[in-house]
């Protein structure tokens, strides 16, 4: 079984305070630590764990500046057999739709069973690649995958609908499927592992080898244009109890009392 | 402008609330531009829906077919592009659901139209209509164009508009497009309702929430006595299900549960838009979190910026004063 | 008699082509002779399936189990060394327990919490999760002084990750700072450019991570020509001292430092603390370090201070269970009363007012221990840095 995992790098934002640049078309870097996006994670594990319950061959593949190669050395460390990086500043600053073409080419050149995503980017937030991916490659696809059982010739999944409801679905393959975040437990990647991955080739792409012209790659080849980034406004919010926690504590408590729950 | 195009989304015989959402702001757009507001609605045995959809729209487009008895974005995808190719539509909102992002993306492709996903605004502005969309968790807003576009496809957010009940009259369309057999790569299985807990956390009056700042299962018990002190159940976001450390049934948000108790105690819980989701209604909302941009604190009604593991114990303390 | 597995202690890597260290080899485990004192001092042998010298003696009689992931209760290990230190013949069956972890690790079996743990001190410079910029948060309303770029540091307040980011231990650290002012010491801090010191994570097996932070601190060492370094955790210490190579720099603990000071007349007490005191020894501080008389001596010279010993001291002491990795691992199987648990509870029976220890994990789980040993409202945790600071 040949499975492509298509994994992004990201920045970690949780506790950080984001910084727009001064184009205002991308945000600061600087201080914040990259890894892979989560749900990317969660669909590098489950691709792991088909190829240890039957014979495969995983193959990562990311499009990126050379950072990201550290994110396809984590993946080989935790088990997959090649690493592609799209390499190519041409490639990079597009859209959903420019980001699945590129991949469309690169994995449509290969052989290929099953090609896994995470469900959702956490930088953009776009929830796109996979399924247009899929309709460029001309296969079935499914999303917030929680669940997943392969078959002969087929995989059937359950997709986490609203309100905890599961859509089971049956597919023949090859096939693209999003993963959801909570579908496995992630493998740790040791810093040995990662340093011999070090040693291991990653393959690189240019446009040019994906046969993408100007006009389809990066920003000129996308259908959305970003126009602006801004700072979300500040809207009314919460009313802030401020003080020491036990301060601030105390107005709540006295706030609580007032509607009766104290 | 063309028309406004919404696709509306139902299960078991009910409209999604994002569907009535998307239909209002599908008027304000209309108005502005001149247009007309079409409701696209798929099913089998939909005619009471579509009736409900006549004060909504301009238009009420139906395709009732036996095909459509299940959500199978195969079947969908070619009936939905043949109805916008016929239209040719300005804009066709789809709701960001598990549905619409299933969907919009392959008939971006089939289409070769630009899709901008999970928008909290859409505006005329000038010829082009501009999108508004969050990233980074919500603390970037980005605004996306369309270029040239003709078909401008868009999945809106859950809960961005307040819906307003409309009065347009509209008729009721029967489309006759060819609905295509389930094919055979993607077959619907079957829908499966999630396993019910010892505890219904929509039952309760109040709900104390914990998020991915509980960093630890150890400090659950800190909360459950906090939850005890109040009355209240223990629920949770995402990170906390996936973690294994509380059942999903305990999970509020899109994916999880809808919850409108008295009160909601937001305890280490960024608030990401799935998780406000399933709680925005609740009628007060406190939250507690140490990063004072954490979007929970714009769905709060009262907010602390700090440590949760020192505010809920000084919390605690205060309550049990205040009591004595 | 045992029958021998049939690759025997001696194994060959058929992929390189040569010899891979048993386990038997690598800690030398044929020098056992199984008589058990390991196991016997074990303080979480009666608590959980842990024992050491059944685990030694599977690797003695063939390859042994291929990690901590076969043989889980090596989680439970605190690392507090009791076993390598009464073994008669020589043996590290703790270095054991480390190495099966760390195979382990290797193989990417590392439990959730370790290896989140793992993860954000790679990714942030701490084991906590939180991220770097808020690393010098809790000296926000103080005036600590931070190194600028280069500059040189005659003496590093290296504070750690669990006193910089734990809202409970950021106490100690400014009660810390406080002494050292009253005291008129000239010190420096890293800031947000301080990272992990990598105790815990030699001890959860990832010794490649490890280096890396031996590495890293090394080189941020030696860019400031730090010279003397008094360090917010017996952890950081133990590490610095023993595991980081070439020595550092003269490393002590704050409660050496507190000791000095007084000697010197430097730090004095103007008040008092009319209280009941025992004292419980940190493992890296005292059985892996030997510092036992100087926090004593500290607790002894603050005025009113009623200083009474717990029975089991100084190199019988109790482990707290929250050492080696232990402060992201629950026990397998536990089992009896958490020793953090007896621990609070003997201070109560002694009548002590206030349970004084050093060492942040020790805090941690001593004070969540008087909570689940009902001895709320009995017994006060402090560090001996906040005991000082009241006394100032």
């Amino acid at each position: 079984m040949k499975i492509v995992v298509c994994v992004k790098q990201v920045p970690d934002t949780a506790e950080a305070d984001v910084k727009l640049g001064s184009d205002g078309r991308g945000i600061e870097m600087e201080g914040l630590p990259l890894q892979i996006n989560e749900s990317d994670n969660y669909a590098l594990e489950e691709s792991l764990l088909i190829k240890e319950d039957r014979d495969g061959e995983v193959t990562v593949i990311t499009l990126g500046p050379e950072s990201a190669d550290e994110v396809l050395r984590m993946s080989m460390a935790k088990g997959a057999d090649e690493a592609v990086r799209l390499a190519d500043p041409a490639l990079e600053g597009g859209d959903a739709w420019a980001v699945a073409l590129a991949l469309a080419k690169a994995i449509g050149g290969m052989e290929y069973d099953l090609v896994l995503t995470g469900c959702m980017a956490s930088d953009d937030g776009m929830t796109q690649v996979g399924v247009t991916l899929a309709e460029m490659l001309g296969v079935p696809h499914a999303t917030y995958v929680t669940e997943m059982e392969i078959g002969d010739g087929s995989v059937t999944v359950g997709r986490e609908l609203e309100g905890g409801l599961v859509e089971r679905v049956e597919m023949s393959l090859p096939a693209v499927v999003t993963i959801q975040t909570g579908i496995n437990e992630p493998r740790y990647a040791s810093i040995m592992g990662i340093a011999k991955a070090a040693k291991r080739e990653i393959h690189t792409k240019s446009a040019a080898d994906l046969c993408l012209d100007a006009g389809e790659a990066g920003e000129a080849g996308s259908r959305t244009k970003l126009l602006k980034l801004d700072y979300p406004p500040a809207g009314e919010g919460a009313e802030i109890l401020d003080g020491t926690p036990s301060e601030a504590s105390a107005k709540l408590a006295n706030v609580l009392k007032e509607k009766g729950f104290a | 402008m063309n028309d406004v195009l919404v696709l509306a989304e139902h299960l078991n015989g009910e409209l999604k609330d994002v569907t009535f959402e998307m239909l209002t702001h599908a008027r304000v757009l209309a108005d502005a531009g001149g247009a007309k507001v079409a409701a696209v609605l798929f099913g089998s045995g939909v005619g009471d829906l579509a009736e409900k959809l006549t004060a909504e729209a301009d238009e009420v487009l139906v395709r009732d077919h036996d095909g459509f008895a299940n959500y199978n974005s195969a079947v969908y995808q070619p009936v939905l592009a043949d109805v916008i190719r016929g239209r040719e539509p300005s804009v066709v909102m789809i709701g960001h659901t598990a549905f619409g992002v299933d969907l919009a993306p392959s008939l971006s492709v089939a289409l070769d139209a630009p899709l901008a996903t999970d928008l909290i605004d859409l505006a005329v502005e000038g010829t082009d209509l501009v999108a508004t969309r969050q990233t980074h968790g919500g603390k970037v807003n980005e605004r996306v164009g369309f270029g040239d576009a003709a078909v401008r496809l868009v999945t809106v957010r859950p809960a961005a508009f307040a819906p307003q009940a409309g009065s347009r009259g509209g008729s009721v369309i029967a489309l006759d497009t060819d609905v295509p057999q389930e094919p055979a790569f993607r077959r619907f299985v079957e829908y499966v309702e999630a396993a019910a807990g010892d505890v219904d956390i929509t039952k309760s009056d109040v709900v104390i929430a914990i998020g991915r700042g509980i960093k630890e299962e150890e400090n659950l018990a800190m909360i459950n006595e906090f939850a005890e002190l109040l009355g209240g159940v223990v629920a949770c976001s995402r990170p906390v299900v996936d973690a294994g450390w509380l059942p999903k049934d305990r999970q509020v948000g899109s994916s999880g549960k809808t919850v409108k108790p008295k009160l909601y105690v937001a305890i280490g819980v960024s608030g990401q838009f799935q998780h406000v989701a399933g709680m925005k209604s609740a009628e007060t909302i406190v939250a507690i979190n140490k990063d004072p941009k954490a979007p929970i604190f714009q769905a709060a009604h009262f907010g602390i910026v700090g440590d949760l593991m020192k505010v809920v114990p000084a919390l605690t303390e205060k309550i049990t004063e205040l009591r004595a | 008699m045992p029958r021998v597995a049939a690759r025997g202690p001696q194994a060959f890597n058929t992929r390189t082509g040569g010899h891979m260290p048993t386990l038997a080899e690598k800690y030398e485990l044929l020098a056992c002779i199984q008589c058990g004192r390991c196991t016997a001092g074990c303080p979480v042998s009666l608590r959980t399936p842990l024992n050491v010298r059944k685990l030694v003696y599977e690797g003695q009689i063939g390859p042994g189990p291929a990690g901590a992931h076969e043989r889980p209760q090596a989680w439970s290990c605190t690392t507090c060394s009791t076993c390598t230190e009464r073994c008669p013949k020589g043996v590290k069956p703790m270095e054991l327990l480390i190495g099966l972890r760390g195979k382990s690790i290797e193989r990417g079996k590392a439990l959730p919490a370790v290896r989140d743990a793992l993860e954000s001190t790679f990714k942030h410079g701490n084991p906590w999760g939180r991220s770097r910029d808020k690393r010098a948060e809790w000296a926000d309303e103080l005036d600590v002084p931070i190194a600028g770029e280069g500059e040189a540091i005659p003496l590093l307040y290296y504070v750690g990750c669990t006193p910089a980011y734990d809202p409970r231990v950021q106490d100690v650290a400014r009660a810390l700072v406080r002494l050292l002012e009253a005291a008129g010491v000239t010190y420096s801090t890293f800031g947000t450019a301080e990272s992990c010191c990598g105790n815990e994570v030699k001890r959860m097996g990832e010794e490649g991570l490890f280096e890396l932070l031996v590495e890293g601190n090394r080189e941020l060492f030696a860019g400031h020509d730090v010279g003397s370094i008094v360090t917010g955790s017996p952890h950081c210490m133990n590490t610095f001292l023993k595991e980081y190579g070439e020595p550092v720099g003269e490393v002590v603990h704050y409660s050496q430092l507190l000791a000095r000071l007084l000697d010197e007349g430097r730090l004095e007490f103007k008040g008092s603390v009319e209280k009941k005191v025992t004292y419980h020894d940190p493992c890296f501080l005292g059985k892996h370090n030997s510092i036992f008389d100087e926090p004593r001596s500290v607790l002894e010279r603050i005025p009113g201070v009623e200083f009474e010993e717990l029975d089991r001291s100084r190199e019988r002491a109790l482990c707290c269970e929250g050492g080696g990795g232990r402060m992201w691992v629950e026990a397998e199987e536990e089992r009896g009363e958490r020793l953090a648990d007896t621990r609070v509870k003997d201070a109560v029976d002694l009548g002590a007012d206030v349970l004084v220890t050093a060492c942040p994990f020790c805090l941690l789980t001593l004070e969540d221990a008087v909570k689940t040993s009902g001895c709320e409202g009995k017994i006060e945790i402090l560090d001996i840095a906040e005991l000082a600071a009241l006394a100032l």
